[in-house]
């Protein structure tokens, strides 16, 4: 009798966790489906938005004159008219070339891109033609923690980078993002309070796209 | 007729699409328990991505579409969600809710989508959403659910919209959105901007002022239907 009764409870257990499963499995199903619906909907126009965003993160570094409000048609015309895609030995560079002469190069970017504390961090680094000296720096996309390593896409922390340089004096590739205590070297940036971990990772990934321009460009070594 | 109709639906009392409800229901979440003033709920976003009205009214608009369409869904299923899964069940419908409007976001207002940050995604952890869900729309019929949604999340989109105008007003001496409009107001003839409104701690103090001149608002009676 008693096994009866646990038979009949437990096949009733049974039943119960096999609608939850069902319930479960067509629940995200449907979830799924719609995501990726919507997804399929907005890929081209999210696929524009961001490819608008590279361009005018590469305008910025670059320091090429476009309007803020000018649309992704718009930038995508001053970026065809101003900046020459190349590539240096294995290094793809966006070079802006000055105006009159073609062979005169005002500021050449390179992209970076590594992993954030939290997510990927994506951006561009401009050196001027000397291609030791920094010009400008930008984050187009990064995850960081907002008002901490969020900071880094800030303009007051670009600001930090320019004209710094990406070789110390004794001509070893790469920068130091270093706390406070005053900067000594030509190379070091002062890092944000508060956000460390981001800070460490920005350098790492610099380093890294550092090392392989002082590769591609070895004879401006001093 | 009439008795068999409610016979069937167990949960509906009154008459009509809303079970006579509606009107209270929708009083309710704007104004006798408004999540932000009353419940103090979702105080995180409100006091975030209030420095431009803009952002405030796109941020409400992005809860009311949320809230509406979850308590939509979690009450069309609430007879046949297993009690032991139906918070797992509430967030799935609800962060489905938040990605769609998140990408929407992001192909149609790119720049808007920039400016909000993570804050569109944490509306996922909101917890007027998941209040709703799980006090209302689990033990109420559809439409009345969606009305309760849609009370909720213009509740808290007004505080906001009240909020987001106040900062940016006093904190950069104009209104962006107005000006789009076509309607130009301009202080800073007599007025310093003061950037304090802006930051962080401004978003505290507007919030702070308006708590008290809405309790002040709605009496003293409030407090003793609290206590």
């Amino acid at each position: 009798m008693r096994s009866f009764t646990d038979f009949v409870s437990g096949g009733c257990e049974m039943k119960g966790n096999l609608q939850t499963i069902v319930y479960a499995a067509v629940l995200g199903a449907i979830c799924g489906s719609l995501l990726a619906g919507v997804d399929q909907l907005t890929g081209p126009y999210k696929e524009a938005n961001a490819q608008a965003e590279r361009i005018r993160n590469i305008l910025e570094v670059l320091q090429v004159p476009f309007s803020k409000e000018s649309g992704p048609q718009e930038l995508a015309e001053v970026f065809a008219a101003n900046v020459l895609e190349e590539k240096f030995g294995e290094l793809p560079v966006y070079v802006y070339p000055a105006s009159q002469d073609k062979d005169k190069v005002k500021s050449v970017a390179v992209a970076f891109e590594g992993r954030g504390l939290w997510g990927p961090i994506r951006g561009f680094l401009a050196l001027r033609p000397d291609m030791r000296t920094i010009q400008d720096i930008t984050f187009y996309e990064q995850e960081e923690t907002p008002g901490l390593g969020g900071q880094i896409a800030s303009s007051w922390f670009r600001e930090r980078f320019k004209s710094r340089r990406i070789i110390d004096a004794d001509g070893k590739s790469g920068i130091r993002i270093k706390r406070a205590g005053g900067l000594q070297a030509e190379n070091e940036v002062d890092a944000i309070t508060g956000a460390t971990m981001t800070c460490k990772k920005v350098e790492v990934i610099l380093n890294e796209t550092i090392e392989k321009i002082v590769r591609a460009y070895p004879n401006n070594d001093e | 007729m009439m008795s068999n109709q409610s016979q069937s639906r167990p949960d509906c009392a009154g008459h009509g699409l809303c079970c006579g409800r509606g009107k209270q229901t929708l009083c309710e979440g704007l104004w006798k328990s408004n999540p932000i003033a009353i419940q103090m709920l979702g105080i995180c976003s409100a006091l975030a991505v209030t420095s431009r009205l803009e952002n405030s009214l796109v941020m409400g608009l992005a809860l009311i579409f949320v809230c509406v369409g979850s308590n939509l869904f979690v009450s069309l299923l609430r007879n046949i969600t297993p009690r032991k899964v139906r918070m797992i069940a509430e967030v799935t419908i609800i962060a489905t809710f938040v990605i769609v409007f998140d990408q929407l976001l992001k192909a149609f207002y790119w720049d808007m989508s920039k400016q909000l940050g993570p804050y569109v995604g944490l509306i996922i952890t909101n917890c007027i959403i998941m209040g709703r869900a799980e006090a209302f729309a689990l033990q109420n019929p559809p439409l009345l659910s969606m009305v309760d949604g849609l009370a909720n999340g213009l509740g808290y989109a007004v505080v906001l919209a009240i909020i987001g105008f106040f900062r940016e007003l006093l904190g950069t001496g104009r209104v962006l959105f107005f000006e789009r409009l076509g309607l130009h107001i301009d202080l800073s003839g007599w007025y310093t901007a003061n950037q304090l409104m802006i930051l962080a701690p401004g978003a505290f103090i507007a919030l702070g002022f308006l708590i008290a001149l809405y309790n002040h608002a709605r009496g003293p009676e409030s407090e003793e239907i609290k206590s």
